[in-house]
């Protein structure tokens, strides 16, 4: 008996130190938190993108709840520098500025570059990278080695960045993205031709993918700063000086080879600071601007409203012809039809459209169909609201009583016949005006084709906002279109339902009238 | 012209028509009467093939249908029996979404291919024999009970059917407009067509039909010419139904 219990305990505790270990670490963590905050410890909250966001900061693919990145050590570095605790605030790379203004956190951290618009809302800390853009294209294209030859091409990048900026005043068509990896992604699907990168991203997503390949060699130099707020002088000051300590000390060297981020551009950089002289030179970088002007930004949301306007007439276009054969089939068909048509219109109404896009655009390329971004959503919608349609018609079709089957039918008529000319004429005088409406929710609910960045006019205002800063102004312009497009078809559906309803009532009174004077 | 044999019609255990038999000469009325539930309706239904029929047949001219058909052999006579029988629904049944002209034209035009112009003045003489001309453009939801249900009867005989059904025909009509319309049947029959009219009104149907059918549950009780059925019914049934009838009127 003794023996054996002796075993038991060895055993147990063989396990416990791995959990000990842990369970310690946690603690002391807990205890180095609790002193901080005994200590006034002041804490740091910085936010960036982690979502496509490597090799800056992303979710560790290791160790799910953790983020990694040389900009996480980075900022571990500065905050430690200053006497501070880090805290990460994941947020979204084209609101980051606005984030930053209401508050959601104190620096941004994310490969920021220095422009003359963001100038305007925020400030800028001390440089602390020389970043280069770097040209992808697919392996198999040999058409493409410089940006000279993407005149004519779409060519991919992050939305309201050094790179979209540069295409922008070259004149190339550019799609933005909200993150590399979508964009290459896109790349390799053949929507895009090229894909433009700051180069720690290119080097982490594009350059291990054996079905791209680098055009040319690394171009301009541009610098990353941390933004801040414009009133928080003390704290630039601050994260300055901290810069300028883990740059005279070698952290942001150890921390940059260690993410193979380290090159000629960085030791030409941090050379002057290290000597002590305390200075880079800063004016020897390219600084990009973003030119806003509101007849440009007009402009294009007017070309957006078209594909708007163009993306709910293809989708109601869709959704009718696939409409009827689906309400037909829960209506008249055999059990397996039926069951199928329940099926289709359960899940394409039981489930997000935005979800349903997202589907289409990045699963569906898992088994090989690709379509673009507008194709993508044409369908997307087209196949949701065919699910809607299809109940109105049903609804419709059920409304039109038997007796009219049964007269067609005793005159001779077959099923399709008397579908065709009695049935369905009468069904869609009843359908017409929920038609009309569903069309004015259609045509609101393309916003959700900026998810898979069709640009349309939600994308539209976006981008626009998000790089002018008029989130206000620009907000309202593009309500007002959407208003002077939807208005009227909401008018045109009453207008209908009323003509509808007079011409009803209309005929029973006149019937009266002629019996009065008969 | 149409000949019933044996016809047995029955939903499940409930059995509604239990063997009827009967034949209507060409040119003539037959009145079938009968209290509600004695299966007046679905015999009718019968007739223009909206129900199967369960045994017996059912001939028009050339077209015999009958029970044991096989589905599509029975599908087909279905189609060509309801090109030899018009009918004129208790509730007529217009298409609202069609003029009146429409309404008559619509089978020829597209079940018989007979050219629109054709349709259009066989129609417009049809709309003039029941005195509505000058209402072919507009909508049923403008017309009265009685208008409609002359347009009704210009509908099914657009058809040129070899025989005339007519589902209650005075339930939505005044006494006025019940003479008339027992005077319009008759102006048909005397220009060749054939009828049955089904109806629980003695008074209408003694002046309009040749032959009168009594029926009580799903059974011909009484079938001879229409005075012999009036004044001296051999069947009890018959005489009770006569009496209460009497008193009603």
């Amino acid at each position: 008996m003794f023996p054996l219990r002796l075993t038991l305990i060895w055993r147990h505790s063989a396990k416990l130190p791995q959990k000990g270990a842990k369970l310690s670490t946690g603690l002391f963590c807990a205890f180095l938190w609790l002193t901080g905050v005994a200590h006034g410890q002041q804490v740091l909250r910085w936010g960036a993108d982690p979502s496509g966001g490597a090799p800056y900061v992303f979710t560790d693919p290791a160790n799910p709840d953790q983020y990694i990145g040389y900009e996480k050590e980075m900022v571990d570095a500065l905050a430690q520098a200053m006497n501070r605790r880090a805290e990460f605030v994941p947020s979204d790379w084209e609101t980051l500025v606005s984030a930053l203004q209401r508050h959601s956190f104190d620096v941004i951290v994310n490969g920021l570059e220095p422009t003359g618009d963001r100038a305007q809302q925020i400030l800028f800390s001390k440089p602390y990278y020389i970043f280069q853009l770097q040209l992808t294209v697919r392996r198999d294209d040999n058409r493409i080695n410089s940006l000279d030859d993407c005149k004519n091409r779409t060519v991919g990048t992050l939305a309201n960045t050094a790179a979209s900026r540069i295409l922008q005043q070259q004149g190339i068509p550019l799609r933005g993205y909200a993150d590399p990896v979508a964009a290459y992604r896109d790349l390799e699907l053949r929507r895009i031709d090229a894909v433009v990168m700051d180069v720690p991203a290119e080097a982490f997503y594009a350059r291990p993918n054996p079905k791209l390949k680098q055009a040319g060699a690394p171009f301009t130099r541009g610098l990353y700063v941390i933004g801040l707020r414009k009133d928080d002088l003390a704290l630039k000051a601050e994260v300055d000086a901290a810069i300028d300590k883990i740059i005279f000390d070698g952290t942001l060297e150890t921390i940059l080879k260690k993410w193979g981020l380290w090159n000629d551009a960085q030791a030409e950089f941090q050379a002057p600071i290290r000597a002590g002289t305390q200075s880079a030179k800063v004016e020897e970088y390219t600084t990009t601007n973003a030119t806003f002007n509101w007849r440009e930004a007009l402009w294009r949301l007017t070309r957006a409203a078209a594909v708007t306007v163009l993306l709910a007439l293809g989708a109601m276009v869709i959704a009718i012809v696939l409409g009827l054969p689906l309400a037909v089939g829960q209506w008249k068909g055999p059990a397996w039809v039926r069951s199928f048509c329940t099926l289709y219109v359960e899940f394409f109404r039981g489930t997000p459209v935005l979800v349903q896009l997202l589907f289409l655009y990045f699963g569906l390329p898992v088994i090989g169909i690709a379509m673009p971004g507008w194709l993508t959503a044409l369908v997307g919608l087209g196949l949701n609201y065919a699910a809607y349609e299809s109940q109105v018609y049903r609804a419709s079709l059920e409304a039109i009583p038997n007796g009219q089957w049964e007269a067609a039918y005793s005159l001779g008529m077959g099923p399709m016949l008397a579908f065709r000319r009695i049935i369905m004429p009468q069904a869609f005088r009843i359908a017409l005006p929920p038609m009309t409406n569903d069309f004015v929710s259609l045509f609101k609910d393309t916003s959700v084709a900026f998810a898979i960045s069709v640009w349309e006019l939600a994308t539209a205002y976006r981008e626009l906002a998000n790089a002018s800063g008029q989130f206000l102004l620009l907000g309202v312009t593009v309500s007002a279109f959407y208003l002077a497009m939807s208005l009227p078809m909401a008018h045109l559906a009453r207008m209908l339902e009323r003509r509808l309803r007079d011409r009803a009532n209309e005929r029973v009174v006149e019937a009266d009238v002629r019996e009065a004077t008969a | 012209m149409i000949r019933v044999t044996g016809l047995k019609k029955s939903f499940g255990d409930a059995h509604i028509l239990k063997g009827i038999d009967f034949e209507v000469p060409p040119q003539t009325v037959l009145g079938v009467m009968g209290a509600s539930g004695s299966g007046k309706s679905t015999l009718l239904r019968c007739l223009n093939g909206l129900e199967t029929i369960s045994a017996g047949a059912v001939e028009c001219d050339n077209v015999r249908l009958e029970a044991g058909l096989s589905q599509g052999d029975y599908r087909r006579r279905v189609k060509d029996l309801r090109l030899k029988v018009g009918t004129v629904f208790q509730h007529f049944y217009l298409f609202p979404h069609l003029s009146v002209l429409g309404n008559i034209i619509e089978a020829p035009v597209h079940v018989l291919r007979t050219p629109r112009k054709t349709a259009e003045s066989e129609a417009y003489e049809l709309l003039e024999s029941v005195g509505l001309k000058q209402a072919a453009r507009r909508y049923p939801g403008s017309l009265s009970g009685g208008e409609q249900q002359r347009v009704a009867i210009a509908r099914a005989l657009a058809m040129h059917p070899a025989l005339l059904l007519l589902d209650e025909p005075t339930s939505a009509l005044d006494p006025r407009r019940i003479n008339s319309l027992r005077t319009l049947l008759r102006t048909f029959v005397d220009r060749g067509h054939t009828m049955i009219v089904i109806s629980h009104s003695m008074g209408f149907l003694s002046g309009v039909a040749d032959n009168i059918l009594f029926m009580d549950g799903g059974e011909v009780v009484e079938f001879g010419p229409a005075d012999q059925v009036m004044k001296s019914p051999s069947d009890a049934r018959t005489k009770d139904f006569l009496l209460s009838a009497d008193d009603a009127d």
